[in-house]
C-alpha cells in the first residue's frame, strides 16, 4: 500500500501544482524583424507634414483629434498604431512645412520645407502628406488654388505641399539610394485626393462624370505603376497597399447629394479597380482591402465598437487643427484635460478623415493581413 | 505522436506474452495506471465579440501528456476511477477570417476525471472491455499570447492576454484492460467529453468555444 501512497500523492501534487502559472503575453516580436517603415500617401498617412506655422500654434498636425492620447488612445494615426505593433519607434514627416498665402494666414517663420530624411541627417521616414494625389502636384490646400475672390478657397491660403506620391517615392529613392531594403515595410495609401479634385471639377462644370470616373482609372494604373517600377522594383520586400476605403459613405459625400455620392462611389470603385488590377501579384505585396472594410464598418458598426459612423466630431472644418478642446459637445471630455473617450465609438473626425479609433481600427485591419501574410 | 508509437508498442509485445492464472480486477482492489493520454479538441468557436474584426474565430490543437489514474473496484464489475496527470499544452490558431495567420497562443489545461465504471467478463478473464461516464473539471491556465494575437486586437498597445477559465464537463468512455500476471496489465481507452468554454482577452472581447474532445490512451497498469 506505501507505493499506492506515493503514487496518490504523486497524482495530486500533479494535478494540483500544474493549476498554477498565469496568463502572460507571449512572445510580442514580429515574425519579421522590421528596422523601419517607409510610408507614401495622402493626408490618412500623414503624422505632422504641416505641424509648422499656424498649424502647429493650434496644436494641430494630424488629420483627425490631435494630441497624443487626446481620446485615451495612445497613437492617432494608422501608421503610428502600426509602426508601435512592429515594435518599431513613431514615425514622423520626412518633410515638413506650409506655403501660406500672405495676408491671408498669419506667417509664423518655421514654414520653410524642410526634409528630416536621410538627406539631412534624420531618420524619418513617412512621406505622406495631407492633399498628396497620385501624380499630380497641386492637391487640396494648395495655396495655387487659392483665389482672393472666392471666398471657397479660403482653406487653400494655408498653403499644404500636396507633393503626389509620386515625388514622394522619388525623394526617398533620391536620398536613399535609390533602394528600399528587405527590412523595411512600406506602405502605399492614396487616392482620396484625386476623388475630391474631379469631383470637386464636377460640381464646378469643368469634368464630365464620365470624364472625372476615368481620371480615377487614370489614377489607380499610375499608382499600381509607382508600386510596381519605383517600390517593388527597387528591392522592397513588404509593401503593403492599402486600396481605397468607399468615400461615398463620408459625411462630405452624404453630404453632397445622392447623385454626387454615386459619382464618387464610381470614382472609387474605377480607382480601386484599375489599382488591383495594375499591381503585379508579388509575394512582396500585400494588398489591404479597406473599401470592403469601409463599408462593413458603416452597415455592422457595433461590431467595430463604433455607435456614430456619421457625424464628424469635430467643430473646425479640417480636422488638421482638431484638439480635444474643438470637439463637439456630445464627445468633448468631461473636464478640461481629460480625454475624450466618447470620441471613440465615432468614426469621423471631419468630413472625411476617422478619428484615433478609426485609424486603430484600419490598423487592425492592416495588422491582420500582415500576420495572416506571415510578417506579423 | 513518437511517444504514443511508444504506448502502442509496449502494448502490443506485452500481449505476446502468456496470461497470467492470478486473480484480477476484483471488489476491493486498487489499481492504478501510468500512460500516454491524447487530448483531440473538435473545435466550434464562435466569433470574436464586439469590437473586433468580423469572423475572428479559433481552432484549439490537439496536445498530448502523461496520465495516472488510481481506480477503486467497488464490486467485481463496477469501479470507481480518479484520472488526472500532467498538464496539456494546446496551441490556439486563428481560423475564419483570420485563417493563414496560424499560432496566436497557447494555452495549459488540466482536466482531472472522476469515472464510473462497469466492465465485463469475468474478474480474472484476461481481457475486460469496460464502459465508463462521469464528471470532468477543466481548468484552463498559463496562456501565451502572441505578436499576431495584439496586432489584430489592440495594435500598437499592450500586449493582448488570454483569460482562461474553469469549466465542468462530463466525459463517457470505452476501454479494455489485458492481464499480463497478478499485478501488471495494460489498459487503453477512448474518452469522448462534452464540454464547453469562454476565453476572454485582456481587450475585452470573448469567444465561446464548444471543446468536445475525443482523447486516446494507452497505460500500464498495477493491481495491489
Amino acid at each position: 500500500m506505501k507505493k499506492f501512497h506515493v503514487l496518490t500523492t504523486a497524482l495530486a501534487a500533479a494535478v494540483f501544482l500544474a493549476g498554477c502559472g498565469g496568463n502572460e503575453a507571449g512572445d510580442q516580436t514580429p515574425r519579421v524583424a522590421f528596422t523601419s517603415m517607409v510610408s507614401f500617401g495622402d493626408s490618412l498617412s500623414d503624422v505632422g507634414s504641416y505641424a509648422v506655422g499656424v498649424v502647429k500654434l493650434q496644436g494641430g498636425g494630424h488629420y483627425s483629434i490631435n494630441g497624443k492620447g487626446a481620446t485615451g488612445l495612445l497613437w492617432t494615426n494608422w501608421t503610428e498604431f502600426l509602426s508601435a505593433t512592429l515594435a518599431l519607434s513613431a514615425p514622423c514627416a520626412a518633410e515638413t512645412g506650409l506655403t501660406p498665402v500672405q495676408g491671408a494666414v498669419p506667417i509664423i517663420g518655421d514654414e520653410t520645407p524642410t526634409f528630416h530624411d536621410a538627406s539631412n541627417g534624420g531618420t524619418c521616414t513617412n512621406y505622406a502628406q495631407g492633399g498628396a494625389r497620385v501624380t499630380s502636384p497641386v492637391g487640396p490646400g494648395n495655396a495655387a488654388l487659392f483665389n482672393p475672390n472666392d471666398q471657397s478657397t479660403s482653406g487653400d491660403a494655408i498653403g499644404q505641399l500636396t507633393v503626389p506620391v509620386k515625388t514622394q517615392i522619388a525623394n526617398y529613392l533620391a536620398h536613399n539610394g535609390g533602394k528600399f531594403s528587405s527590412d523595411q515595410l512600406v506602405t502605399v495609401f492614396a487616392g482620396g485626393n484625386d476623388i475630391f479634385m474631379n469631383a470637386g471639377g464636377v460640381l464646378a462644370g469643368l469634368e464630365t462624370p464620365t470624364q472625372a470616373v476615368g481620371a480615377m482609372t487614370q489614377a489607380g494604373t499610375e499608382l499600381a505603376a509607382y508600386v510596381n517600377t519605383q517600390i517593388l522594383a527597387n528591392g522592397a520586400t513588404h509593401v503593403v497597399v492599402v486600396n481605397l476605403p468607399d468615400v461615398s459613405l463620408t459625411p462630405y459625400a452624404v453630404g453632397a447629394g445622392a447623385v454626387a455620392q454615386g459619382l464618387i462611389k464610381n470614382m472609387v470603385v474605377a480607382f480601386n479597380t484599375a489599382l488591383q488590377a495594375g499591381v503585379t501579384a508579388s509575394a512582396n505585396l500585400v494588398y489591404v482591402d479597406a473599401y470592403a472594410a469601409s463599408e462593413d464598418q458603416a452597415t455592422n458598426k457595433l461590431q467595430y465598437g463604433l455607435t456614430d459612423v456619421s457625424t464628424p466630431t469635430c467643430t473646425s472644418s479640417s480636422s488638421l487643427v482638431c484638439t480635444a478642446n474643438t470637439l463637439i459637445p456630445a464627445v468633448a471630455p468631461a473636464a478640461s484635460g481629460a480625454a475624450a473617450t466618447a470620441a471613440n465609438t465615432y468614426e469621423y473626425a471631419d468630413s472625411v478623415h476617422p478619428t484615433p479609433y478609426g485609424y486603430r481600427l484600419l490598423a487592425e485591419l492592416v495588422s491582420e493581413q500582415l500576420a495572416i501574410k506571415g510578417w506579423l | 505522436m513518437k511517444k504514443h508509437s511508444i504506448a502502442s508498442a509496449l502494448v502490443a509485445t506485452a500481449a505476446l506474452c502468456g496470461a497470467g492464472a492470478a486473480q484480477a480486477q476484483v471488489a476491493g482492489q486498487f489499481m492504478v495506471k501510468l500512460g500516454w493520454n491524447k487530448i483531440m479538441p473538435k473545435v466550434r468557436s464562435t466569433e470574436l465579440s464586439a469590437p473586433a474584426l468580423p469572423g475572428s474565430t479559433i481552432d484549439i490543437k490537439s496536445a498530448s501528456a502523461l496520465f495516472v489514474t488510481a481506480t477503486y473496484m467497488v464490486t467485481d464489475d463496477f469501479s470507481v476511477e480518479l484520472l488526472g496527470g500532467l498538464p496539456y499544452k494546446h496551441d490556439i490558431i486563428g481560423t475564419g477570417s483570420v485563417q493563414g495567420v496560424g499560432k496566436i497562443g497557447s494555452i495549459h489545461q488540466i482536466s482531472p476525471t472522476v469515472m464510473l465504471q462497469y466492465r465485463f467478463m469475468p474478474a480474472d478473464a484476461p481481457f475486460r472491455p469496460y464502459v465508463g461516464a462521469g464528471p470532468t473539471f477543466a481548468k484552463f491556465y498559463g496562456s501565451r499570447g502572441s505578436a499576431a494575437l495584439t496586432a489584430f486586437t489592440n495594435p500598437g498597445g499592450p500586449p493582448t492576454t488570454i483569460g482562461g477559465d474553469t469549466e465542468w464537463g462530463a466525459t463517457t468512455e470505452v476501454g479494455l484492460s489485458y492481464k499480463i500476471d497478478k499485478h501488471w496489465f495494460l489498459d487503453a481507452a477512448l474518452l469522448k467529453t462534452f464540454i464547453n468554454t469562454k476565453a476572454q482577452l485582456s481587450t475585452g472581447q470573448t469567444t465561446k468555444a464548444r471543446l468536445n474532445p475525443v482523447a486516446i490512451n494507452a497505460s500500464i497498469g498495477y493491481a495491489f
